[in-house]
Protein backbone atom coordinates (compact mmCIF):
# COMPACT_ATOMS: atom_id res chain seq x y z
CA UNK A 1 0.00 0.00 0.00
CA UNK A 2 2.52 2.18 0.86
CA UNK A 3 5.81 0.69 -0.76
CA UNK A 4 6.05 3.47 -3.32
CA UNK A 5 6.08 6.55 -1.35
CA UNK A 6 8.89 8.32 -2.03
CA UNK A 7 9.42 11.17 0.84
CA UNK A 8 10.43 14.75 -0.12
CA UNK A 9 10.67 15.78 -3.78
CA UNK A 10 14.42 15.52 -4.30
CA UNK A 11 15.34 15.29 -8.22
CA UNK A 12 18.08 13.17 -7.88
CA UNK A 13 20.78 14.49 -10.87
CA UNK A 14 23.55 16.35 -11.30
CA UNK A 15 23.80 20.01 -11.78
CA UNK A 16 24.77 23.72 -11.04
CA UNK A 17 21.95 24.02 -8.68
CA UNK A 18 21.92 20.27 -7.30
CA UNK A 19 26.00 21.47 -6.19
CA UNK A 20 25.15 24.40 -4.20
CA UNK A 21 25.51 24.56 -0.66
CA UNK A 22 22.14 24.10 1.09
CA UNK A 23 22.75 27.04 3.56
CA UNK A 24 23.51 29.27 0.76
CA UNK A 25 20.34 27.96 -1.27
CA UNK A 26 17.89 28.52 1.76
CA UNK A 27 18.97 32.12 2.40
CA UNK A 28 18.34 32.55 -1.76
CA UNK A 29 15.36 30.58 -1.41
CA UNK A 30 14.09 33.01 1.22
CA UNK A 31 15.00 36.26 -0.63
CA UNK A 32 13.50 35.04 -3.61
CA UNK A 33 10.18 34.83 -1.25
CA UNK A 34 10.49 38.19 0.15
CA UNK A 35 11.58 39.52 -3.06
CA UNK A 36 8.76 38.50 -4.86
CA UNK A 37 6.17 40.67 -2.79
CA UNK A 38 8.04 44.24 -4.17
CA UNK A 39 6.83 42.83 -7.62
CA UNK A 40 4.33 44.89 -8.56
CA UNK A 41 4.20 45.30 -12.54
CA UNK A 42 4.23 43.71 -15.19
CA UNK A 43 7.62 44.71 -17.07
CA UNK A 44 9.03 43.32 -13.81
CA UNK A 45 7.63 40.17 -14.04
CA UNK A 46 8.68 40.01 -17.62
CA UNK A 47 12.31 39.54 -15.87
CA UNK A 48 11.51 37.64 -13.48
CA UNK A 49 10.59 35.08 -15.93
CA UNK A 50 13.97 35.23 -17.47
CA UNK A 51 15.13 34.48 -14.21
CA UNK A 52 13.63 31.69 -13.48
CA UNK A 53 14.36 30.11 -16.86
CA UNK A 54 17.84 30.77 -16.01
CA UNK A 55 17.39 28.97 -12.19
CA UNK A 56 15.46 25.96 -14.13
CA UNK A 57 18.08 25.84 -16.26
CA UNK A 58 20.63 25.82 -13.65
CA UNK A 59 18.68 23.04 -11.55
CA UNK A 60 18.42 20.18 -14.77
CA UNK A 61 15.08 19.54 -13.00
CA UNK A 62 12.47 19.16 -16.41
CA UNK A 63 9.70 21.85 -15.90
CA UNK A 64 7.26 18.74 -15.41
CA UNK A 65 8.50 17.94 -11.57
CA UNK A 66 8.55 21.87 -11.04
CA UNK A 67 4.87 22.59 -12.11
CA UNK A 68 3.82 19.01 -10.18
CA UNK A 69 4.38 21.34 -7.27
CA UNK A 70 1.88 23.81 -8.27
CA UNK A 71 -1.34 20.80 -7.72
CA UNK A 72 -1.00 21.86 -4.27
CA UNK A 73 -2.10 25.59 -4.21
CA UNK A 74 -4.04 24.80 -7.83
CA UNK A 75 -7.55 25.56 -5.74
CA UNK A 76 -6.18 28.45 -3.99
CA UNK A 77 -5.16 29.75 -6.90
CA UNK A 78 -8.44 29.40 -8.52
CA UNK A 79 -9.94 31.01 -5.81
CA UNK A 80 -8.17 34.31 -5.71
CA UNK A 81 -8.01 34.52 -9.48
CA UNK A 82 -11.57 34.86 -9.65
CA UNK A 83 -12.17 36.67 -6.56
CA UNK A 84 -9.97 39.52 -8.00
CA UNK A 85 -11.84 39.52 -11.31
CA UNK A 86 -15.12 40.04 -9.66
CA UNK A 87 -14.36 41.80 -6.32
CA UNK A 88 -12.25 44.76 -7.93
CA UNK A 89 -14.30 47.36 -9.07
CA UNK A 90 -11.69 50.56 -9.99
CA UNK A 91 -11.14 51.19 -13.82
CA UNK A 92 -13.03 50.22 -16.99
CA UNK A 93 -16.27 48.43 -17.00
CA UNK A 94 -15.29 45.87 -19.66
CA UNK A 95 -18.31 43.61 -18.96
CA UNK A 96 -21.44 42.86 -16.33
CA UNK A 97 -24.20 40.33 -16.05
CA UNK A 98 -26.70 40.24 -13.10
CA UNK A 99 -24.34 41.25 -10.38
CA UNK A 100 -21.40 40.30 -11.82
CA UNK A 101 -18.70 42.67 -13.14
CA UNK A 102 -15.51 42.92 -14.40
CA UNK A 103 -13.11 45.89 -14.92
CA UNK A 104 -9.93 46.09 -16.30
CA UNK A 105 -8.25 46.79 -13.01
CA UNK A 106 -9.64 43.32 -11.54
CA UNK A 107 -8.43 41.78 -14.41
CA UNK A 108 -4.59 43.49 -13.98
CA UNK A 109 -4.75 42.53 -10.26
CA UNK A 110 -6.12 38.72 -11.26
CA UNK A 111 -3.24 38.47 -13.76
CA UNK A 112 -0.11 39.19 -11.47
CA UNK A 113 -2.12 37.73 -8.36
CA UNK A 114 -1.81 34.69 -10.65
CA UNK A 115 1.97 35.24 -11.57
CA UNK A 116 3.29 35.89 -7.98
CA UNK A 117 1.96 32.64 -6.49
CA UNK A 118 2.61 30.47 -9.52
CA UNK A 119 6.06 31.61 -9.42
CA UNK A 120 6.58 32.11 -5.62
CA UNK A 121 5.98 28.14 -5.63
CA UNK A 122 7.61 27.39 -8.61
CA UNK A 123 10.58 29.04 -7.16
CA UNK A 124 10.55 27.48 -3.90
CA UNK A 125 10.08 23.91 -5.35
CA UNK A 126 13.80 24.39 -6.57
CA UNK A 127 14.86 24.41 -3.56
CA UNK A 128 13.26 20.95 -2.14
CA UNK A 129 13.40 19.45 -5.88
CA UNK A 130 17.60 19.83 -5.87
CA UNK A 131 18.50 19.51 -1.73
CA UNK A 132 18.16 16.06 -0.25
CA UNK A 133 16.40 16.13 3.16
CA UNK A 134 19.42 15.41 4.43
CA UNK A 135 21.44 18.48 3.43
CA UNK A 136 18.05 20.64 4.50
CA UNK A 137 18.37 19.62 8.21
CA UNK A 138 22.26 20.24 7.93
CA UNK A 139 22.02 23.38 6.61
CA UNK A 140 19.05 23.81 8.59
CA UNK A 141 21.09 23.20 12.09
CA UNK A 142 23.68 25.18 10.47
CA UNK A 143 21.62 28.44 10.00
CA UNK A 144 20.17 28.34 13.66
CA UNK A 145 23.65 27.76 15.25
CA UNK A 146 23.12 31.56 16.92
CA UNK A 147 19.97 30.33 18.52
CA UNK A 148 22.31 28.06 21.01
CA UNK A 149 23.40 31.71 22.82
CA UNK A 150 19.89 31.61 23.98
CA UNK A 151 19.93 28.30 25.15
CA UNK A 152 17.47 26.72 21.88
CA UNK A 153 18.78 22.82 21.44
CA UNK A 154 19.61 23.83 17.93
CA UNK A 155 21.92 20.45 17.44
CA UNK A 156 18.81 18.16 18.99
CA UNK A 157 16.17 19.66 16.96
CA UNK A 158 17.93 18.91 13.90
CA UNK A 159 18.69 15.29 15.21
CA UNK A 160 15.01 14.75 15.70
CA UNK A 161 14.16 16.15 12.07
CA UNK A 162 16.60 13.73 10.46
CA UNK A 163 15.61 10.54 12.44
CA UNK A 164 12.11 11.55 11.61
CA UNK A 165 13.92 11.87 8.45
CA UNK A 166 15.37 7.63 8.46
CA UNK A 167 12.82 6.20 10.19
CA UNK A 168 10.05 6.91 8.01
CA UNK A 169 10.39 4.14 5.58
CA UNK A 170 10.53 1.54 8.03
CA UNK A 171 7.15 2.81 9.94
CA UNK A 172 5.48 2.79 5.93
CA UNK A 173 7.17 -0.63 6.15
CA UNK A 174 5.52 -1.49 9.72
CA UNK A 175 2.10 0.10 8.58
CA UNK A 176 1.80 -2.01 5.69
CA UNK A 177 2.60 -4.98 7.79
CA UNK A 178 0.25 -4.04 10.34
CA UNK A 179 -2.56 -3.71 7.42
CA UNK A 180 -2.08 -6.97 6.22
CA UNK A 181 -1.79 -8.54 8.78
CA UNK A 182 -5.29 -7.04 9.88
CA UNK A 183 -7.02 -7.67 6.39
CA UNK A 184 -5.77 -11.43 7.54
CA UNK A 185 -7.54 -11.61 10.60
CA UNK A 186 -11.03 -10.18 8.49
CA UNK A 187 -10.64 -6.46 9.19
CA UNK A 188 -12.66 -4.27 6.80
CA UNK A 189 -11.11 -1.06 5.96
CA UNK A 190 -13.03 -0.41 2.33
CA UNK A 191 -16.85 -0.19 3.04
CA UNK A 192 -18.96 1.83 5.68
CA UNK A 193 -19.64 5.76 6.45
CA UNK A 194 -16.53 7.56 7.19
CA UNK A 195 -16.92 7.34 11.02
CA UNK A 196 -17.22 3.27 10.67
CA UNK A 197 -13.98 3.42 8.60
CA UNK A 198 -12.32 6.03 10.49
CA UNK A 199 -12.46 3.34 13.31
CA UNK A 200 -11.25 0.88 11.41
CA UNK A 201 -7.98 2.48 11.42
CA UNK A 202 -7.83 1.81 15.32
CA UNK A 203 -6.52 -1.50 15.22
CA UNK A 204 -3.56 -0.37 12.64
CA UNK A 205 -3.10 3.10 14.96
CA UNK A 206 -2.64 1.03 18.44
CA UNK A 207 0.18 -1.52 17.24
CA UNK A 208 1.79 0.68 15.05
CA UNK A 209 2.35 3.29 18.40
CA UNK A 210 3.55 0.33 20.38
CA UNK A 211 6.03 -0.58 18.20
CA UNK A 212 7.16 2.87 17.59
CA UNK A 213 7.70 3.22 21.53
CA UNK A 214 9.92 -0.24 21.10
CA UNK A 215 11.73 1.11 18.24
CA UNK A 216 12.36 4.43 19.93
CA UNK A 217 13.73 2.66 23.22
CA UNK A 218 15.85 0.22 21.19
CA UNK A 219 17.08 3.36 18.91
CA UNK A 220 17.89 5.21 22.83
CA UNK A 221 20.04 2.60 23.64
CA UNK A 222 21.75 2.10 20.39
CA UNK A 223 22.52 5.55 20.29
CA UNK A 224 23.96 5.51 23.92
CA UNK A 225 26.32 2.53 22.70
CA UNK A 226 27.42 4.69 20.01
CA UNK A 227 28.46 7.27 22.95
CA UNK A 228 25.93 9.67 22.69
CA UNK A 229 25.29 12.37 25.15
CA UNK A 230 29.05 12.08 26.08
CA UNK A 231 31.05 15.22 27.84
CA UNK A 232 32.68 16.27 24.88
CA UNK A 233 31.54 18.42 22.05
CA UNK A 234 30.04 17.32 18.96
CA UNK A 235 32.11 17.17 16.03
CA UNK A 236 30.27 16.62 12.19
CA UNK A 237 31.86 14.34 9.47
CA UNK A 238 30.13 16.48 6.89
CA UNK A 239 31.85 20.06 6.07
CA UNK A 240 29.98 22.75 4.29
CA UNK A 241 31.74 24.76 1.91
CA UNK A 242 31.26 27.65 -0.11
CA UNK A 243 32.05 27.43 -3.93
CA UNK A 244 32.44 29.26 -6.48
CA UNK A 245 28.85 28.69 -7.73
CA UNK A 246 27.36 29.84 -4.18
CA UNK A 247 29.02 33.22 -5.06
CA UNK A 248 27.89 33.64 -8.15
CA UNK A 249 24.18 32.86 -7.66
CA UNK A 250 24.50 35.02 -4.52
CA UNK A 251 25.80 38.12 -6.59
CA UNK A 252 23.02 37.31 -9.76
CA UNK A 253 19.97 37.01 -7.12
CA UNK A 254 21.43 40.36 -5.18
CA UNK A 255 21.41 42.20 -8.47
CA UNK A 256 18.43 41.03 -9.67
CA UNK A 257 16.76 41.44 -6.21
CA UNK A 258 18.46 44.85 -5.61
CA UNK A 259 17.00 46.37 -8.97
CA UNK A 260 13.27 45.51 -8.12
CA UNK A 261 13.48 47.07 -4.37
CA UNK A 262 14.95 49.90 -5.54
CA UNK A 263 12.34 50.22 -8.45
CA UNK A 264 9.80 49.49 -6.17
CA UNK A 265 11.15 52.05 -3.45
CA UNK A 266 11.63 54.60 -6.13
CA UNK A 267 8.36 54.20 -8.20
CA UNK A 268 7.52 57.92 -7.13
CA UNK A 269 10.23 59.88 -9.40
CA UNK A 270 11.02 56.69 -11.73
CA UNK A 271 7.24 55.85 -12.74
CA UNK A 272 6.30 59.06 -14.86
CA UNK A 273 9.61 58.40 -16.83
CA UNK A 274 9.40 54.93 -17.12
CA UNK A 275 6.02 54.22 -17.44
CA UNK A 276 5.96 51.04 -19.04
CA UNK A 277 8.29 49.41 -16.06
CA UNK A 278 4.98 50.45 -13.89
CA UNK A 279 2.63 48.91 -16.05
CA UNK B 1 45.48 -13.41 29.50
CA UNK B 2 44.22 -10.68 30.53
CA UNK B 3 40.33 -9.83 31.53
CA UNK B 4 38.83 -7.11 29.19
CA UNK B 5 35.64 -7.75 31.08
CA UNK B 6 34.76 -9.09 34.35
CA UNK B 7 31.88 -9.67 36.03
CA UNK B 8 31.83 -10.26 39.97
CA UNK B 9 28.65 -11.92 41.49
CA UNK B 10 26.21 -9.70 39.50
CA UNK B 11 22.37 -9.92 39.56
CA UNK B 12 19.99 -7.12 37.90
CA UNK B 13 15.94 -7.16 38.60
CA UNK B 14 13.88 -6.16 36.67
CA UNK B 15 10.59 -3.84 38.01
CA UNK B 16 7.28 -5.59 37.03
CA UNK B 17 4.42 -4.38 37.91
CA UNK B 18 1.24 -6.64 38.13
CA UNK B 19 -2.29 -5.56 37.36
CA UNK B 20 -3.34 -4.60 40.58
CA UNK B 21 -0.07 -2.54 40.26
CA UNK B 22 2.26 -4.23 42.72
CA UNK B 23 5.66 -4.00 42.03
CA UNK B 24 7.53 -7.29 41.90
CA UNK B 25 11.27 -8.20 40.99
CA UNK B 26 12.24 -10.20 38.00
CA UNK B 27 15.51 -11.67 38.30
CA UNK B 28 16.94 -10.78 34.26
CA UNK B 29 20.51 -11.88 35.44
CA UNK B 30 21.49 -13.50 38.53
CA UNK B 31 24.47 -13.84 40.80
CA UNK B 32 26.70 -13.50 37.16
CA UNK B 33 30.66 -14.41 37.51
CA UNK B 34 32.26 -14.43 33.79
CA UNK B 35 35.39 -13.55 32.86
CA UNK B 36 36.17 -12.23 29.47
CA UNK B 37 39.43 -12.81 28.26
CA UNK B 38 41.47 -9.87 25.79
CA UNK B 39 41.24 -11.45 22.39
CA UNK B 40 38.59 -14.06 22.59
CA UNK B 41 35.81 -15.13 21.02
CA UNK B 42 32.70 -15.85 23.51
CA UNK B 43 29.78 -17.24 22.60
CA UNK B 44 26.23 -16.52 24.96
CA UNK B 45 23.49 -18.93 24.20
CA UNK B 46 20.18 -19.52 25.97
CA UNK B 47 16.43 -19.82 24.51
CA UNK B 48 14.52 -16.63 24.49
CA UNK B 49 14.00 -15.00 28.00
CA UNK B 50 17.07 -16.25 29.50
CA UNK B 51 18.85 -13.21 30.17
CA UNK B 52 21.24 -12.85 27.86
CA UNK B 53 20.12 -9.94 26.48
CA UNK B 54 19.97 -8.37 30.02
CA UNK B 55 23.84 -9.25 30.75
CA UNK B 56 24.94 -7.98 26.90
CA UNK B 57 23.25 -4.46 28.35
CA UNK B 58 25.42 -4.90 31.85
CA UNK B 59 28.51 -5.32 29.51
CA UNK B 60 28.40 -1.33 28.19
CA UNK B 61 26.57 -0.08 31.21
CA UNK B 62 23.37 0.46 29.49
CA UNK B 63 22.28 -1.74 32.36
CA UNK B 64 23.77 -1.20 35.58
CA UNK B 65 23.65 -3.99 38.57
CA UNK B 66 21.64 -2.37 41.11
CA UNK B 67 23.17 -1.46 44.40
CA UNK B 68 24.90 -3.94 46.29
CA UNK B 69 24.13 -7.00 43.23
CA UNK B 70 27.53 -7.53 41.85
CA UNK B 71 30.45 -5.33 39.69
CA UNK B 72 30.94 -4.66 36.37
CA UNK B 73 34.75 -4.00 35.00
CA UNK B 74 35.98 -3.41 31.80
CA UNK B 75 39.24 -2.89 31.95
CA UNK B 76 39.18 -2.27 35.38
CA UNK B 77 36.57 0.76 35.37
CA UNK B 78 33.28 0.44 37.40
CA UNK B 79 30.44 0.91 34.89
CA UNK B 80 28.58 1.86 38.62
CA UNK B 81 30.61 4.84 38.32
CA UNK B 82 28.93 7.98 35.93
CA UNK B 83 32.28 9.18 35.25
CA UNK B 84 33.25 5.88 33.46
CA UNK B 85 30.66 5.39 31.63
CA UNK B 86 31.72 6.97 28.38
CA UNK B 87 34.70 5.35 28.34
CA UNK B 88 33.04 1.68 28.80
CA UNK B 89 30.83 2.83 26.19
CA UNK B 90 33.98 3.39 23.99
CA UNK B 91 35.71 0.08 24.96
CA UNK B 92 32.64 -2.27 24.15
CA UNK B 93 30.61 -1.26 21.02
CA UNK B 94 27.82 -2.86 20.73
CA UNK B 95 25.53 -4.15 17.48
CA UNK B 96 21.60 -4.87 18.31
CA UNK B 97 18.76 -7.46 17.27
CA UNK B 98 17.05 -5.30 14.58
CA UNK B 99 19.23 -3.52 12.06
CA UNK B 100 16.52 -0.69 11.14
CA UNK B 101 16.40 0.54 14.47
CA UNK B 102 19.62 1.13 14.95
CA UNK B 103 20.31 3.48 12.21
CA UNK B 104 20.82 6.76 13.03
CA UNK B 105 21.03 8.50 9.90
CA UNK B 106 19.42 7.99 6.02
CA UNK B 107 23.09 7.99 4.54
CA UNK B 108 25.10 4.93 5.41
CA UNK B 109 28.44 6.60 5.73
CA UNK B 110 26.47 9.33 7.77
CA UNK B 111 25.28 6.27 10.19
CA UNK B 112 28.70 5.35 10.50
CA UNK B 113 30.15 8.29 11.32
CA UNK B 114 27.42 9.09 14.26
CA UNK B 115 30.01 6.85 16.67
CA UNK B 116 33.05 9.16 16.26
CA UNK B 117 31.01 12.42 15.95
CA UNK B 118 30.08 11.95 19.58
CA UNK B 119 33.52 11.59 20.87
CA UNK B 120 34.33 14.72 18.74
CA UNK B 121 36.82 13.46 16.24
CA UNK B 122 38.09 16.19 14.03
CA UNK B 123 36.56 15.83 10.34
CA UNK B 124 39.31 14.35 8.56
CA UNK B 125 39.92 11.81 11.09
CA UNK B 126 36.30 10.80 10.93
CA UNK B 127 36.06 10.11 7.28
CA UNK B 128 38.98 7.95 7.71
CA UNK B 129 37.55 5.87 10.40
CA UNK B 130 34.21 5.68 8.39
CA UNK B 131 36.16 4.49 5.08
CA UNK B 132 38.32 2.32 7.03
CA UNK B 133 35.20 0.45 9.06
CA UNK B 134 33.42 0.19 6.35
CA UNK B 135 36.10 -1.41 4.29
CA UNK B 136 36.64 -3.66 7.51
CA UNK B 137 32.52 -5.04 6.99
CA UNK B 138 33.03 -4.96 3.17
CA UNK B 139 30.66 -2.29 2.24
CA UNK B 140 32.62 0.35 1.29
CA UNK B 141 31.07 0.54 -2.11
CA UNK B 142 27.39 1.21 -0.44
CA UNK B 143 28.75 4.67 1.70
CA UNK B 144 27.08 7.12 -0.28
CA UNK B 145 23.43 5.20 -0.45
CA UNK B 146 20.46 5.32 1.98
CA UNK B 147 20.30 1.78 4.10
CA UNK B 148 16.33 1.27 3.25
CA UNK B 149 17.39 -0.80 0.18
CA UNK B 150 19.96 -2.74 1.15
CA UNK B 151 19.66 -6.85 3.03
CA UNK B 152 19.24 -7.68 6.35
CA UNK B 153 22.98 -8.70 6.75
CA UNK B 154 24.05 -5.59 4.68
CA UNK B 155 22.75 -3.13 7.32
CA UNK B 156 23.50 -5.35 10.31
CA UNK B 157 27.62 -4.63 8.58
CA UNK B 158 26.79 -0.95 8.78
CA UNK B 159 25.60 -1.56 12.19
CA UNK B 160 28.87 -3.40 13.17
CA UNK B 161 31.00 -0.68 10.73
CA UNK B 162 29.09 2.11 13.46
CA UNK B 163 30.85 0.44 16.22
CA UNK B 164 33.88 -0.31 15.05
CA UNK B 165 34.27 3.48 13.89
CA UNK B 166 34.03 4.08 17.72
CA UNK B 167 37.66 1.56 18.09
CA UNK B 168 36.18 -0.33 20.89
CA UNK B 169 38.22 -3.53 22.00
CA UNK B 170 35.04 -5.46 22.59
CA UNK B 171 32.04 -5.85 19.81
CA UNK B 172 29.19 -7.45 21.57
CA UNK B 173 26.44 -8.60 18.85
CA UNK B 174 23.66 -8.96 21.08
CA UNK B 175 21.52 -11.36 18.84
CA UNK B 176 22.29 -9.79 15.65
CA UNK B 177 22.13 -12.24 13.32
CA UNK B 178 18.47 -13.16 14.88
CA UNK B 179 16.24 -11.31 12.32
CA UNK B 180 18.48 -12.39 9.27
CA UNK B 181 18.07 -14.92 6.98
CA UNK B 182 21.40 -17.60 6.35
CA UNK B 183 23.08 -15.60 4.12
CA UNK B 184 22.97 -12.38 6.09
CA UNK B 185 23.74 -14.35 9.40
CA UNK B 186 26.98 -15.95 7.20
CA UNK B 187 27.79 -12.76 6.25
CA UNK B 188 27.95 -11.07 9.70
CA UNK B 189 29.55 -14.40 11.31
CA UNK B 190 31.98 -13.96 8.51
CA UNK B 191 32.65 -10.06 9.73
CA UNK B 192 32.91 -11.22 13.40
CA UNK B 193 35.30 -13.90 12.91
CA UNK B 194 37.59 -11.80 10.70
CA UNK B 195 37.48 -9.20 13.29
CA UNK B 196 38.35 -11.55 16.06
CA UNK B 197 40.99 -13.11 14.17
CA UNK B 198 42.70 -9.15 13.87
CA UNK B 199 42.53 -9.40 17.63
CA UNK B 200 39.00 -7.59 18.64
CA UNK B 201 37.12 -9.36 21.60
CA UNK B 202 33.98 -10.77 19.98
CA UNK B 203 30.82 -11.36 22.56
CA UNK B 204 28.36 -13.56 20.41
CA UNK B 205 24.83 -14.04 21.35
CA UNK B 206 22.70 -16.12 20.02
CA UNK B 207 19.97 -19.10 20.22
CA UNK B 208 21.78 -20.56 17.31
CA UNK B 209 24.16 -23.19 18.26
CA UNK B 210 25.70 -23.75 14.56
CA UNK B 211 27.25 -19.60 15.31
CA UNK B 212 28.98 -21.49 17.77
CA UNK B 213 30.90 -23.83 16.39
CA UNK B 214 34.03 -21.74 16.21
CA UNK B 215 33.80 -19.79 19.09
CA UNK B 216 37.08 -20.16 21.68
CA UNK B 217 34.46 -19.99 25.17
CA UNK B 218 30.40 -20.91 24.76
CA UNK B 219 27.93 -19.72 27.92
CA UNK B 220 25.11 -21.47 28.46
CA UNK B 221 22.40 -19.74 30.16
CA UNK B 222 19.24 -20.27 32.03
CA UNK B 223 16.84 -18.12 33.35
CA UNK B 224 19.67 -15.68 33.95
CA UNK B 225 22.18 -18.30 35.87
CA UNK B 226 25.23 -19.16 33.70
CA UNK B 227 24.58 -23.39 33.42
CA UNK B 228 27.20 -24.38 31.65
CA UNK B 229 30.55 -22.84 30.25
CA UNK B 230 33.54 -24.29 28.52
CA UNK B 231 34.67 -24.71 24.83
CA UNK B 232 32.29 -25.76 22.47
CA UNK B 233 33.08 -29.67 22.29
CA UNK B 234 32.78 -29.60 26.46
CA UNK B 235 29.68 -28.12 25.91
CA UNK B 236 28.56 -30.25 22.95
CA UNK B 237 29.58 -33.59 25.04
CA UNK B 238 27.29 -32.47 27.82
CA UNK B 239 24.04 -33.18 25.87
CA UNK B 240 22.00 -32.75 28.86
CA UNK B 241 23.06 -29.62 29.83
CA UNK B 242 21.83 -28.09 26.23
CA UNK B 243 18.50 -30.10 26.08
CA UNK B 244 17.84 -29.43 29.14
CA UNK B 245 17.34 -25.57 28.67
CA UNK B 246 15.66 -26.12 25.57
CA UNK B 247 18.99 -25.18 22.87
CA UNK B 248 19.73 -27.91 20.15
CA UNK B 249 23.17 -29.20 19.33
CA UNK B 250 23.55 -28.11 15.61
CA UNK B 251 22.44 -31.17 13.72
CA UNK B 252 26.10 -32.37 12.12
CA UNK B 253 27.65 -32.75 16.10
CA UNK B 254 24.07 -34.31 16.58
CA UNK B 255 24.06 -36.78 14.14
CA UNK B 256 27.59 -37.75 14.85
CA UNK B 257 27.30 -37.92 18.43
CA UNK B 258 24.52 -40.26 18.01
CA UNK B 259 26.14 -42.61 15.40
CA UNK B 260 29.40 -42.59 17.93
CA UNK B 261 27.31 -43.52 20.94
CA UNK B 262 25.55 -46.34 18.44
CA UNK B 263 29.25 -48.26 18.28
CA UNK B 264 29.80 -46.70 14.86
CA UNK B 265 33.08 -45.63 14.03
CA UNK B 266 32.64 -41.55 13.99
CA UNK B 267 34.42 -38.73 15.36
CA UNK B 268 31.66 -37.84 17.63
CA UNK B 269 32.84 -34.37 17.69
CA UNK B 270 32.73 -33.55 14.07
CA UNK B 271 31.25 -30.41 12.90
CA UNK B 272 31.59 -30.74 9.04
CA UNK B 273 28.68 -31.71 7.70
CA UNK B 274 30.75 -32.77 4.21
CA UNK B 275 33.21 -35.21 6.37
CA UNK B 276 30.86 -36.66 8.27
CA UNK B 277 29.04 -37.35 5.28
CA UNK B 278 31.72 -38.85 3.39
CA UNK B 279 32.74 -41.11 6.62
CA UNK B 280 28.80 -42.41 7.05
CA UNK B 281 29.24 -43.08 3.04
CA UNK B 282 32.40 -45.18 3.47
CA UNK B 283 30.09 -46.93 6.94
CA UNK B 284 27.59 -47.89 4.59
CA UNK B 285 29.59 -49.72 2.04
CA UNK B 286 31.88 -51.44 4.61
CA UNK B 287 28.72 -53.17 6.07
Amino acid sequence: MFRDVTFGQYYPTRSFMHSMDARVKILLNILYLVGIFFITSFAVYGFLTVLLVVMIACSRVPLKSILRSLRGILFLLLLTVILNIFLNTSGKLLWQWWIFSIYDQGLYSAAKLFLRLVYLVMGASLLTLTTTPVDLTHAIESLLKPLKLIRVPVHELALIMSLTLSFIPSLMEETDRIIRAQKARGANFDTGGLIKRAKAFVPILIPLLVSSFRRAEELANAMSSRCYGGPVKRTSMRVMRIGWRDVVATLVMLIFWGGVITLYAMSGTLSPMVPWLYF
Amino acid sequence: MENIISLDNVSYYYKVYDESGKRTFHAGVKNVTLDIQKGSFVALVGHNGCGKSTLAKLLNGLLIPQQGKGKVLVNGLDTADDKNLFEVRKTVGMVFQNPDNQMVASIVEEDVAFGPENLGIPQKEIVERVTKSLQKVGMLEYAKRTPTRLSGGQKQRIAIAGALAIQPQVLVLDESTAMLDPMGRKEVLNVAHQLNKEGMTVVLITHFMEEVLDADVVVVMNNGEIVAKGTPMQIFDNADVVDKVGLRLPRTVELAARLHAQGFDVDRHCTDARLLGEKICQLLQKN
